[in-house]
């Protein structure tokens, strides 16, 4: 082997390793997204019917389903190689995560506008996570859903909850599926 | 003045596999064979090479039920790789 093909050969399998999407890396957003927007329209739902506040309890079932799907999900895609990128997305949506987790325990008893924090968290999380793996999608849907956060602190009453659905739909599901499709054609 | 190149990674095996690795944290030894199109055999026995050199961390572990090899760059193989490229440019002349 002479220099120059050590040289060539050193750059062609870096550059092999120079990965961006991966197949089914848009599944954690659908999870989140799926599960977000039908309990949102759940407790929507039973509180326009029943009035009773405590049916707001039933988002605790968002990570106690949400936290075990995606751990399993990504057990079963386990990539074959890791690289920088993978670690730095993870840290991003572990601080964002238990960001996200911590305000919704002040919540139950201090009256902060939960809904508007979360989607600011989660906006910022999958804007982060866009322009890590540069997927335009994802950052520009990360963007609007931390700028449609506002709206949360605009309507008033059981609505709200729907706008809150609506913007999860436009933030997570739809660049999910972008995603994942965007994976798949690679 | 020519460097001397290290006849550990002047090797076009042995070379691939810590070129893959030096831009990864950690890769199976599936990825690995894929990347080089080298025979298992001749991969396994490279690797161990590297491994024993110090070069390269070779964890056995489990995906499932599979048995999964897990390869990652050691600190000593990040110093020699880079020692590597060194000498490689005193022989081109960058």
């Amino acid at each position: 082997m002479t220099e120059k093909e050590s040289l060539q050969l050193i750059s062609q399998m870096i550059q092999n390793t120079q990965k961006r999407v991966e197949k089914n890396c848009g599944t954690p957003f659908l999870i989140w997204g799926y599960t977000t927007v039908f309990i949102s329209l759940a407790i929507w739902f039973l509180l326009r019917e029943t009035g009773n506040y405590q049916w707001n309890f039933l988002w605790f079932a968002l990570p106690i389903i949400g936290f075990p799907a995606t751990l399993w999900v990504s057990r079963k895609n386990e990539s074959m190689v890791k690289n920088y990128i993978d670690r730095v997305v993870s840290y991003v949506w572990i601080v964002f995560g238990v960001s996200a987790f911590f305000v919704s325990i002040l919540a139950m008893f201090y009256r902060v506008p939960i809904l508007f924090m979360v989607l600011l968290l989660m906006g910022m999380g999958t804007a982060l996570t866009g322009m890590i793996i540069r997927f335009k999608v994802l950052m520009i849907a990360g963007f609007v859903g931390l700028a449609s956060s506002v709206s949360c602190l605009l309507v008033k009453g059981e609505n709200l909850i729907l706008v809150f659905a609506a913007i999860f739909v436009i933030m997570m599901i739809v660049p999910g599926h972008l995603l994942n499709r965007a994976a798949s054609k690679k | 003045m020519f460097k001397e190149l290290n006849p550990l990674l002047h090797s076009e095996l042995r070379l691939a596999v810590m070129s893959l690795l030096i831009s990864v944290e950690e890769a199976d030894f599936v990825y690995i064979r894929e990347q080089t199109r080298a025979t298992a055999g001749n991969l396994s026995v490279q690797i161990d090479k590297l491994n024993n050199a110090g070069y390269v961390k070779v964890t056995k572990t489990f995906k499932g039920k599979m048995p999964c090899t897990i390869c990652q760059i050691t600190p000593e193989g990040v110093k020699a790789f880079e020692e590597y490229v060194e000498a490689l440019k005193s022989y081109i002349g960058i």
